[in-house]
C-alpha cells in the first residue's frame, strides 16, 4: 500500500493557476456581446422614494436600460431565508438603509453605465433612520435564541438563574460591546449571466451553488432545472457570500429582459452596504462562583442587531451554553432592527463575538479571587456539554491547554498586571479559549476514472479558499491509492451532485465521507466493467476474484492500471456517486476545540497596542492537508485581531451612511500588523462524527482570539476595555 | 464648461499621442457629470457626454508582457479595465478600485503601480508586465513558486498583487529584515490572512538570490 497523503502537508492543487492568474473568478468571465451593469443606490438612510428622473441617463452615450422602482425587472418574492436581503431589489419604493439598491444601468461599457448612474436624480420623503441601539431595551424584540438544547438551564432546588446568580459566593456582572464589522472577503460580489433560449448560466460569487440555484429559481420564477451556476473560484467568503446580494437577480433578469450577456459587479462601497455585516451586539453577563472559583451561575443576555432589509441576527449569548461548566445558566437573545444593510453571518457568527465577552470575564473574575486564568478555565473544566449535560463526541481542550501553556511559557507569566516593561512598551500576556460546533451533513460526490489515468471528483461544494480542491484530491487519492497530482477535484458547478456548500466549518467533515463513499463506489464499478467487457484481459471472471488496489486491478497475476483498462476496452470513462448521509446522533454534544496564547505590547506614550506573538493549538479530529489547515487558522486568527483591535464599522448615526465604507478607512490588517503565527493541531480524529474523523477549522480559529487580546492587553495596561476594537484611545494615559 | 474645450469633440489625439489639451478637457466632462450634485447642472453636464457618443475614443500603444497592443478606447477607462475587460488579461484583479488595496498591482516600467489609479491613455509607449508575464514559459517565477511551497494565499485573489509587489521588493533589495519586508508589502491586503507566509516565501525567494 501506498501512504496515506491524509495528515500531510500538501500543496494546493489550484496553487499553480492561483499564482499564474489563470484561475477564473466571477467577473472574469466574457460571454460574447457582454454589456455592463452598473447599481445605483440611495443617499438617505430611510424613507420612501417619490421619484427619479432617468431621463439624461437614459440618453447617455451606450445606455440600454434604466431599472428603477418604478420601471422595474420583475422579481419574485424570496421564498427561502438565505441570511440575505428579505425582499429582491427594486419592487418597491420603500429605502431602508443607506446604499440600498434603487437602480440598476446598463450599457455598453462599465465606464457608460457608472457615469450614466451618477446622472440620474432621485427625490425622497425622509425620515429619521434608526441606527443605534435605544437606551432603555423598550423597542426592542425578545427573540428565540435559537439555542442547540435549552437555553436555561437550572441547578437542582433553585427557582431561577437570578437566584442563583444572587446567592453567589462571589458575583460578577459586566456588558461587553461589538460594533458593526464587514467580512471584506478580497473579491468583491460579482455576477455574469448570460441566456440561450430559457436556460440561465450565471457565473457568480457563491459559498455553494446550490444555494444561487434555489434563490434564482424562486426570484426568476425559473425551473432550477433551467439553471447553471458556475463558481469555480471565490475570492474569499467568510459568510459575505452565503446570501445572494442584489446583484445576482438584477444581473440575470436584465440579461433576459436585454437577450444580452450583462456583468454586475459591486463597487467596493457598495460590498459594504449592499452584501451583509457582522451585526452590532451587546452581551450584559451575570456571574456567580464560589470563592475558589467554581462557577455557580451564568447569565448573557445578548442584544443583537437586524437590519430592516434582512432576518438574520446574531444569538450573541448562545457560546456561554457550551463552553464551561455551571449548574445554571441562561441565555437570551434580544433583536433590534435598524436602518442598516441586512445583518448576515461573518465568520463564526455568535461565537467571535460571544466569546469576546465570556473570555474577557473568565479573566476578570480570576483575577478578582486571584487565580491563574489558565486555572480557571480549568476549574470549570465542562466535561459534559453544559446546557444539556451530553458527553462530547470527543474533546481534548485540556490537552490543548497543557500544550500550549508549555511551549508558550505561560508558567513563566507574572501575575500581576503592568508587571513587564520593555522600552516604551507595555508587556502582556492572555490566553482565550476557542470552540465551535461540528455537525456532518448530507452529501454526494462524484468520482470518474478515466482512460488517460486520472481520477475527476466532482460535487457542488465551493473553495473560498478553504483549501476545499486539495481536500477532495488527497481524500480521492487516498482511497483509489493513485497520486494525489492524478486527481482533479471539480467544485462550484451546481450541475455536480449535491454537496455541502462552505459554511458553518462544514465542508470538510460533510463531504470528505461521501467523497471517501464515491471513491470506493467508483472501484466497484470498474471491477464490474472489467468482468463485463469484452475487450477486458479480466472479461468473465468472478467479479469477487478481481481486486482493486493502488490504481489498478489484479486477478490471477494479471496487474493493469485503471487508465490502460478503460483504454484497452475503449471506454472513456467509469463513474460512480457517492453519498453520505446526515449525522443524527441526539446522545452526543459535537464541537471543535482549541486554545489561543498571545503577547501584547501597548505603547506607554501613544496607547498602541501591538500583537507580538501567538501560539494556537487546535484540537479538530482528523486534519487532512495540515499546510492548508494551519494556514486557515492561522488566517482566522489575523482576522481575529482586526476584529480585537482595528475593525468597526462607523455609523453615521444622522444618516444611517456606513461613513468608513472603504478598504482605505475600514481598517483590516495589514502585513505589518501581524507577527508570526503558530498553529498546531493535536491528532486526535473524532470517533463519532465520521469514520474519517473530521471536524470544522474554518471559524474555530476566529473564536476566543478577541478575548486572548483583550485580556492581554490588560495584564499589558491594567486596564480593561469591553468594547471592541481595543483601539489606542481607549488605552491612552492607561 | 468643458464643451468648449476643442480636444473634447476632436477626441484629444494628434498623431496618435495624447494632447494633454484633450486629455484633461474629456477627464474634465466626465467628472462634471460624476461630481456635480445640484440636478440642474447634472443634466446640463450630460450634453457634452453625450455628443462625445462614438467620438470621443483615444488611441494608445503600449506593450503589455512584451507584446505591442493598440487600444482606441474611451479616455475614462483605468489600465485596470484595459487588461481585464478589453485585453483579456484577467489575472490582474480589481478589488478596492480606489488604490486603497492592491491587488490590481502591475508593473510599469518596472516599477510597482496600481492600476486601477492609471488612465490606460496615459500609457503611450510604456511596458506593463502582468501577473500573466513573469513566468518564463511553463518555468514559474521564483516568487510565484515560493508562495505554492510556503502557502502564501487561501483564495488566491489578492495573489496576482501580491506576487507582483514581491517581485519588486525582491528586485529592489532595499527590505531585508522581517519588519521591513512587512512594511514594504503592508500595500496588499490579504483578507484569508496569508501574510506570514508571503513574508516566508518572500524570504526563501531572497535567501536563494543571495
Amino acid at each position: 500500500m501506498r501512504a496515506t497523503p491524509i495528515g500531510q502537508p500538501v500543496d494546493r492543487v489550484d496553487g499553480r493557476i492561483k499564482v499564474t492568474g489563470a484561475a477564473v473568478y466571477a467577473a472574469d468571465n466574457k460571454p460574447a456581446g457582454l454589456t455592463y451593469g452598473y447599481i445605483v443606490t440611495s443617499t438617505i438612510g430611510r424613507g420612501v422614494i417619490t421619484g427619479m428622473d432617468t431621463a439624461a441617463a437614459l440618453a447617455s452615450p451606450g445606455v440600454l436600460a434604466v431599472y428603477t422602482p418604478f420601471n422595474p425587472l420583475k422579481l419574485f418574492a424570496y421564498v427561502q431565508n438565505q441570511n440575505d436581503e428579505s425582499a429582491p431589489p427594486l419592487q418597491d419604493k420603500e429605502v431602508r438603509f443607506h446604499g440600498q439598491t434603487i437602480g440598476f444601468v446598463v450599457a455598453e461599457t462599465w465606464e457608460q453605465a457608472r457615469d450614466a448612474a451618477s446622472l440620474i436624480r432621485t427625490t425622497y420623503q425622509q425620515q429619521p433612520p434608526v441606527t443605534a441601539f435605544p437606551g432603555p431595551p423598550a423597542a426592542m424584540e425578545k427573540a428565540d435564541t435559537d439555542a442547540e438544547g435549552p437555553d436555561t438551564v437550572l441547578a437542582t432546588g433553585v427557582a431561577s438563574v437570578a437566584q442563583a446568580v444572587a446567592a453567589g459566593e462571589v458575583t460578577f456582572t459586566a456588558s461587553y460591546s461589538t460594533p458593526v464589522q464587514h467580512h471584506c472577503a478580497m473579491e468583491p460580489h460579482a455576477t455574469v449571466a448570460t441566456w440561450n433560449g430559457d436556460h440561465l448560466t450565471a457565473y457568480t460569487v457563491t459559498q455553494g451553488a446550490v444555494l444561487s440555484v434555489r434563490r434564482l429559481s424562486e426570484t426568476l420564477g425559473v425551473d432550477a432545472a433551467k439553471i447553471h451556476v458556475i463558481s469555480p473560484h471565490v475570492g474569499g467568503g467568510f459568510g459575505g457570500k452565503w446570501g445572494n446580494w442584489a446583484q445576482v437577480p438584477l444581473a440575470c433578469a436584465a440579461a433576459k429582459a436585454l437577450g444580452r450577456p450583462v456583468k454586475a459587479v459591486l463597487t467596493r462601497e457598495q460590498v459594504f452596504t449592499l452584501a451583509g455585516h457582522r451585526p452590532l451586539t451587546v452581551q450584559n453577563l451575570k456571574m456567580a462562583c464560589t470563592a475558589d472559583g467554581k462557577l455557580t451561575a451564568i447569565t448573557n443576555d445578548g442584544i443583537t442587531s437586524r437590519g430592516f432589509a434582512g432576518s438574520w441576527s446574531e444569538s450573541v449569548a448562545n457560546w456561554t451554553l457550551t463552553t464551561y461548566a455551571s449548574p445554571s445558566i441562561q441565555v437570551t437573545k434580544t433583536i433590534v432592527p435598524l436602518n442598516l444593510g441586512a445583518a448576515t453571518v461573518m465568520r463564526a457568527p455568535g461565537e467571535a463575538n460571544g466569546s469576546f465577552a465570556l473570555e474577557s470575564a473568565m479573566d476578570e473574575l480570576a483575577e478578582r479571587l486571584g487565580l491563574d486564568p489558565l486555572e480557571m478555565r480549568m476549574k470549570n473544566y465542562a466535561t459534559f456539554v453544559p446546557n444539556t449535560g451530553k458527553p462530547w463526541s470527543s474533546k481534548h481542550l485540556d490537552e490543548c491547554y497543557r500544550r500550549g501553556a508549555e511551549e508558550f511559557g505561560w508558567s513563566k507569566r507574572p501575575k500581576k498586571v503592568r508587571a513587564t516593561v520593555d522600552g516604551d512598551w507595555l508587556v502582556g500576556t492572555g490566553m482565550g479559549t476557542a470552540t465551535y460546533g461540528a455537525s456532518r451533513g448530507l452529501a454526494s460526490i462524484k468520482v470518474r476514472l478515466s482512460a488517460d489515468g486520472t481520477a475527476s471528483v466532482s460535487g457542488t461544494a465551493a473553495d473560498l479558499g478553504t483549501g476545499q480542491y486539495t481536500v477532495f484530491a488527497i481524500l480521492a487519492a487516498d482511497v483509489l491509492g493513485i497520486p494525489v497530482d492524478r486527481v482533479r477535484p471539480e467544485l462550484g458547478d451546481s450541475t455536480s451532485p449535491t454537496a455541502a456548500n462552505a459554511g458553518g466549518s462544514n465542508s470538510t467533515c460533510t463531504n470528505g465521507p461521501a467523497v471517501q463513499v464515491a471513491a470506493k463506489a467508483v472501484q466497484t464499478e470498474l471491477v464490474a466493467l472489467a468482468v463485463t467487457n469484452p475487450k477486458s484481459p479480466f472479461h468473465g471472471k468472478d467479479p469477487a476474484e478481481v481486486v482493486y488496489r493502488d490504481g489498478s486491478v489484479s486477478s490471477g497475476g494479471l496487474t493493469m492500471s485503471f487508465g490502460t483498462l478503460l483504454t484497452t476496452c475503449d471506454v472513456g470513462s467509469v463513474e460512480a456517486v457517492g453519498t453520505s448521509p446526515r449525522l443524527v446522533d441526539p446522545e452526543h454534544g459535537f464541537r471543535s476545540f482549541g486554545v489561543h496564547f498571545c503577547e501584547v505590547r501597548v505603547h506607554r506614550w501613544t496607547g498602541e497596542p501591538r500583537v507580538t506573538r501567538w501560539l494556537s493549538v487546535m484540537d479538530a479530529g482528523t486534519i487532512i492537508n495540515v499546510k492548508a489547515a494551519r494556514s486557515q487558522i492561522q488566517g482566522a486568527v489575523v482576522m481575529g485581531i482586526g476584529q480585537a483591535l482595528l475593525e468597526a464599522t462607523e455609523v453615521d448615526q444622522g444618516t444611517g451612511r456606513f461613513a468608513n465604507g472603504n478598504l482605505a478607512s475600514y481598517l483590516v490588517p495589514v502585513h505589518a500588523d501581524i507577527p508570526p503565527i503558530d498553529v498546531r493541531f493535536l491528532d486526535h480524529p473524532d470517533p463519532l462524527i465520521s469514520g474519517l474523523g473530521a471536524k470544522g477549522i474554518g471559524e474555530l480559529g476566529i473564536v476566543g482570539v478577541a478575548g486572548a487580546i483583550g485580556n492581554a492587553v490588560h495584564h499589558a495596561t491594567g486596564v480593561r476595555v469591553r468594547e471592541l476594537p481595543i483601539t489606542l484611545e481607549k488605552l491612552l494615559g492607561s | 464648461m468643458a464643451s468648449n474645450e476643442p480636444g473634447v469633440s476632436g477626441g484629444g489625439s494628434v498623431d496618435g499621442h495624447l494632447s494633454r489639451r484633450g486629455f484633461f478637457g474629456q477627464a474634465a466632462a466626465v467628472s462634471a457629470g460624476v461630481a456635480l450634485v445640484p440636478p440642474a447642472a447634472a443634466v446640463a453636464a450630460a450634453q457634452p457626454v453625450e455628443a462625445a457618443a462614438n467620438a470621443g475614443l483615444v488611441d494608445v500603444a503600449f506593450k503589455v508582457n512584451g507584446e505591442p497592443k493598440k487600444l482606441s478606447i474611451d479616455p475614462r477607462v483605468t489600465l485596470l479595465d484595459a487588461l481585464r475587460e478589453r485585453l483579456g488579461l484577467t489575472g490582474t484583479k480589481k478589488g478596492c478600485d480606489r488604490g486603497q488595496c492592491g491587488a490590481c498591482t502591475v508593473h510599469v516600467e518596472n516599477r510597482r503601480v496600481l492600476p486601477c489609479l492609471t488612465l490606460a491613455v496615459s500609457l503611450q509607449d510604456k511596458a506593463v508586465t502582468t501577473i500573466e508575464g513573469i513566468a518564463d514559459g511553463e518555468t514559474l517565477h521564483p516568487v510565484q513558486q515560493a508562495f505554492i511551497d510556503h502557502d502564501g494565499f487561501q483564495c488566491g485573489f489578492c495573489t496576482s498583487g501580491q506576487i507582483m509587489s514581491a517581485v519588486a521588493v525582491v528586485r529592489e533589495g532595499a527590505a531585508r529584515t522581517d519588519d521591513q519586508i512587512r512594511e514594504a508589502m503592508s500595500g496588499n491586503l490579504c483578507r484569508c490572512g496569508a501574510y506570514p507566509n508571503i513574508l516566508d516565501a518572500i524570504k526563501q525567494v531572497q535567501a536563494g538570490d543571495r
